[in-house]
């Protein structure tokens, strides 16, 4: 992924800042994200104090399972920035899709000579053979005999 | 109750002096009010006749149950009896309290929970432990099945942004920004149409096949589903002619869509993705085939109603074209889906065919004439591809009509020449076929609208070596110079054909003073003189070939066109002469002596009548030139013996 590499000029210093906006963006979601689970989990292990009045362990039950929802939540954002992640490393990865479209092209012009190379020697050995067959078949013996 | 009944008395209700104190006043009581008449009285209650009971009540259910089978009890009925008493004191105590306080005779102040016991500190304290212990391994179980759903999720993401980035390296993959959350297929297309045909794109409409929606199957691979018999593929055809390879060239096709049905109903998920991709790879192509085809077949109908390219329209139909082009010929281009059975196919085929009636039928003998439906296949795909997409590329200049005229013009001139091409081959044979010492020799030209050929006549080699090995050292140098074959070229260009030919005399060999030279005649003919103008050019030359034998023996020879004159003793002359005739089966050049002058009278008396010839001619028929050198060396024997050197 080419963000962030240099602010250029012309057309590209737009496209540029955009993605050195989104890649920021994207940066501060992770922490987010991260430091969710990670507080969360914290928190989690930080009550597993067993205490005196029965009300109080059931508050924090309640607020266990709140806080492991809002880990999975935060995972579940990770996984959807990796997503998001794929599909712009599909979309916006020119440079290995034209590299793989050269090769592609060049392959393919290569077949086409070898083809066409090929033809042409097919050509040239059907010519070969015809004049060969040809002129067995109107000196054969055969043909004179039929003719007389 | 039990039979004891427990007396209190209490005191008479009466005054009693309390103290009396010194200065000599009495002390009483204080009068104590309803309420706190009522509240000692219910103080004075005692339950312990009640619990006592009840523990009474206890032992002897307990006693009773041990006396049972032991092993039999309840894990919990303990624990439900203890709760039972609680439950019952705290009734009690409730309907106390209640009582109370209904009667406003007393409040309650406070209630102070019993110090617990150690026991039941420990016993809380084990339930609050457990309780917390049951919460985290729940949260446990809520974390393995997130973690289970998202493995599941990224594996599947893998397997398909892996395939649809495998696919993009080939495939334009678009990216639809709409809120695809409803639906399935997050909004990714395959864009399939070219829109490097900048001419053409204007006048092509886009093909509903152009771009395809990704889906995901049931496994979350990334699917594409196109409806069956979307796919179309060009077949060509001349009217009358029942090709044999019209089921060969949908099986093939169709080998390709069932492999690519079984896979999608059955055994899927046992493919690995590399083949799931591949088989997409496949279906992808096939559809681009597919439009590829209803472009060439969009400029065939464009192109068929343009007068100027020399075809015309003799039949219309959705997905069918008839053309008649060249002399006659009627030849039909259609579109059909790629998936369909070979009867189906062959079916609606034959239908098409016999539903609209051909120009002229053909002999099933001539169908050999026409070209092989696949190769005329292949050209019309190659010419709209050089067209349309070579030529936009390399001339950006270059108009698309002009284009697209310049592709439409050749095609129907090739088809034409080529059948005329097979027919001129056929003639040619013909003429071969009947004269021994004519070889043909097709010379290809790797054009496509020129075709050649070349008829030789050779001299024999029996000949030559006879020759060569005569003692007379002179005439080897002069064997040099004689020609010991005969060409004649027929070339094809379109449907001219131009006979080139060696060894007949002409203009510019009349004012050649040298006879060694064996001028060249060169001109056009129709099918129907080719075979007479081969015969008539063989003729000459086989002529031309015993003048120079003739030389070579020192006798001169008078050589017309398709007569040698020998010139004998005393002013006679022998001419061999030949005649030509194509319709002959036995042989197309046939030879005729002629005698003039002196010989007349004796031949008149000898010769046989009944054979048709005159007095003055006879048939030696169809020589071979072995026969007719002797012939003419027996003539020139005759010329005179010293005349040889």
């Amino acid at each position: 992924m080419n963000k962030g590499t240099g602010v250029g000029t012309g057309p590209t210093a737009a496209a540029a800042a955009a993605a050195a906006q989104k890649q920021k963006t994207m940066m501060q979601r992770v922490e987010t994200d991260i430091a969710n689970i990670v507080d969360n989990f914290t928190q989690l292990v930080n009550v597993a104090r067993v205490n005196d009045p029965p009300v109080r362990n059931s508050q924090e039950t309640f607020m266990m399972e709140m806080r492991a929802a809002r880990m999975v939540q935060a995972a579940d954002s990770l996984l959807k920035l990796v997503s998001e992640l794929k599909q712009t490393a599909i979309f916006s990865g020119f440079a290995s899709l034209n590299d793989h479209v050269e090769q592609r092209t060049n392959e393919f012009n290569q077949q086409a000579e070898k083809t066409d190379r090929m033809l042409a020697r097919i050509g040239e050995e059907s010519a070969a053979s015809l004049k060969e067959l040809e002129s067995h078949y109107y000196s054969s013996a055969q043909r004179t005999a039929d003719t007389e | 109750m039990d039979g004891n009944l427990e007396i209190s008395l209490d005191k008479l209700p009466v005054k009693r002096l309390d103290a009396i104190e010194e200065n000599g006043a009495e002390r009483y009581p204080p009068d104590s009010s309803y309420d706190e008449k009522g509240v000692s009285l219910i103080r004075r209650i005692d339950f312990a006749w009640a619990v006592e009971d009840d523990e009474e009540r206890e032992r002897k259910k307990k006693q009773k149950k041990s006396s049972k089978d032991a092993s039999a009890a309840w894990q919990w009925q303990s624990m439900v009896e203890n709760l039972q008493l609680a439950h019952q004191e705290l009734s009690v105590i409730i309907d106390l309290i209640n009582t109370v306080e209904a009667n406003d005779a007393v409040t309650v102040a406070g209630m102070t929970r019993p110090k617990p016991l150690p026991n039941e500190v420990l016993s809380d304290l084990a339930v609050s432990a457990a309780t917390k212990l049951q919460c985290y391994r729940q949260l446990g179980k809520y974390f393995k099945q997130s973690a289970k759903a998202f493995k599941e999720q990224i594996a599947w993401e893998a397997r398909f942004y892996g395939a649809l980035i495998r696919l993009q390296q080939n495939w334009k993959v678009k990216r639809q920004r709409v809120a695809a959350s409803a639906s399935s297929n997050e909004g990714f297309t395959i864009d399939l149409f070219d829109n490097s045909l900048y001419d053409l794109a204007a006048m092509c409409r886009p093909s509903s096949l152009s771009t395809i929606r990704v889906e995901h199957d049931s496994a979350g691979m990334l699917a594409i589903n196109l409806t069956p018999n979307s796919c179309r593929s060009l077949h060509f055809g001349f009217l009358g002619v029942h090709s044999a390879d019209i089921p060969k060239n949908t099986s093939k096709i169709r080998t390709h869509g069932s492999v690519e049905q079984r896979i999608r109903e059955s055994e899927k998920e046992s493919i690995s993705d590399d083949d799931y991709v591949k088989e997409t790879h496949t279906l992808l192509r096939e559809v681009h085939q597919s439009i590829f085809n209803d472009q060439v077949f969009e400029m065939l109908n464009r192109e068929a109603f343009n007068q100027s390219v020399g075809v015309n329209v003799t039949g219309i139909r959705e997905n069918y074209l008839q053309l008649s082009i060249g002399q006659g010929n009627t030849l039909f281009i259609s579109l059909m889906p790629s998936n369909k059975g070979d009867n189906q196919d062959s079916a609606d085929t034959q239908n098409l065919e016999s539903a609209i009636v051909p120009s002229h039928s053909f002999d099933t003998e001539n169908k050999w004439v026409f070209p092989n439906r696949t190769s005329c296949e292949i050209y019309l795909q190659q010419i709209f591809h050089e067209n349309a997409f070579v030529k936009e590329k390399d001339k950006p200049n270059l108009s698309g009509t002009q284009a697209s005229g310049q592709s439409g013009k050749v095609e129907p001139s090739l088809l034409g020449h080529r059948i005329f091409s097979s027919i001129v081959l056929t003639e040619l044979e013909n003429v071969v076929c009947r004269v021994p010492y004519l070889h043909l020799m097709t010379h290809p030209t790797w054009h496509s609208r020129t075709s050649s050929w070349t008829v030789f006549m050779k001299v024999p080699q029996s000949i030559l070596h006879a020759e060569s090995q005569s003692p007379k050292s002179d005439f080897q140098n002069m064997k040099e110079a004689i020609k010991s074959q005969f060409r004649t070229k027929v070339v094809l260009n379109d449907d001219r054909i131009n006979v080139e030919g060696e060894g007949a005399p002409n203009v510019v060999g009349l004012f050649k003073s040298s006879e060694n030279i064996c001028s060249v005649n060169k001109y056009e003919c129709d099918l129907a003189d080719l075979p007479v103008i081969i015969l008539l050019q063989v003729a000459s030359q086989v002529i031309y070939w015993l003048h120079e034998e003739a030389l070579t023996v020192g006798i001169k020879t008078n050589r017309d066109f398709l007569c040698l004159t020998f010139e004998l003793e005393q002013g006679e002359t022998v001419s061999l002469v030949a005649h030509v005739n194509p319709g002959d089966i036995k042989g197309g050049i046939s030879w005729w002596l002629v005698m003039e002058d002196g010989f007349a009278e004796d031949w008149k008396l000898q010769m046989d009548m009944h054979d048709g010839a005159s007095d003055y001619r006879k048939f030696l028929g169809h020589l071979t030139l072995d026969v007719l050198y002797s012939t003419s060396m027996d003539l020139v024997s005759m010329c005179g013996g010293g005349r040889n050197h």
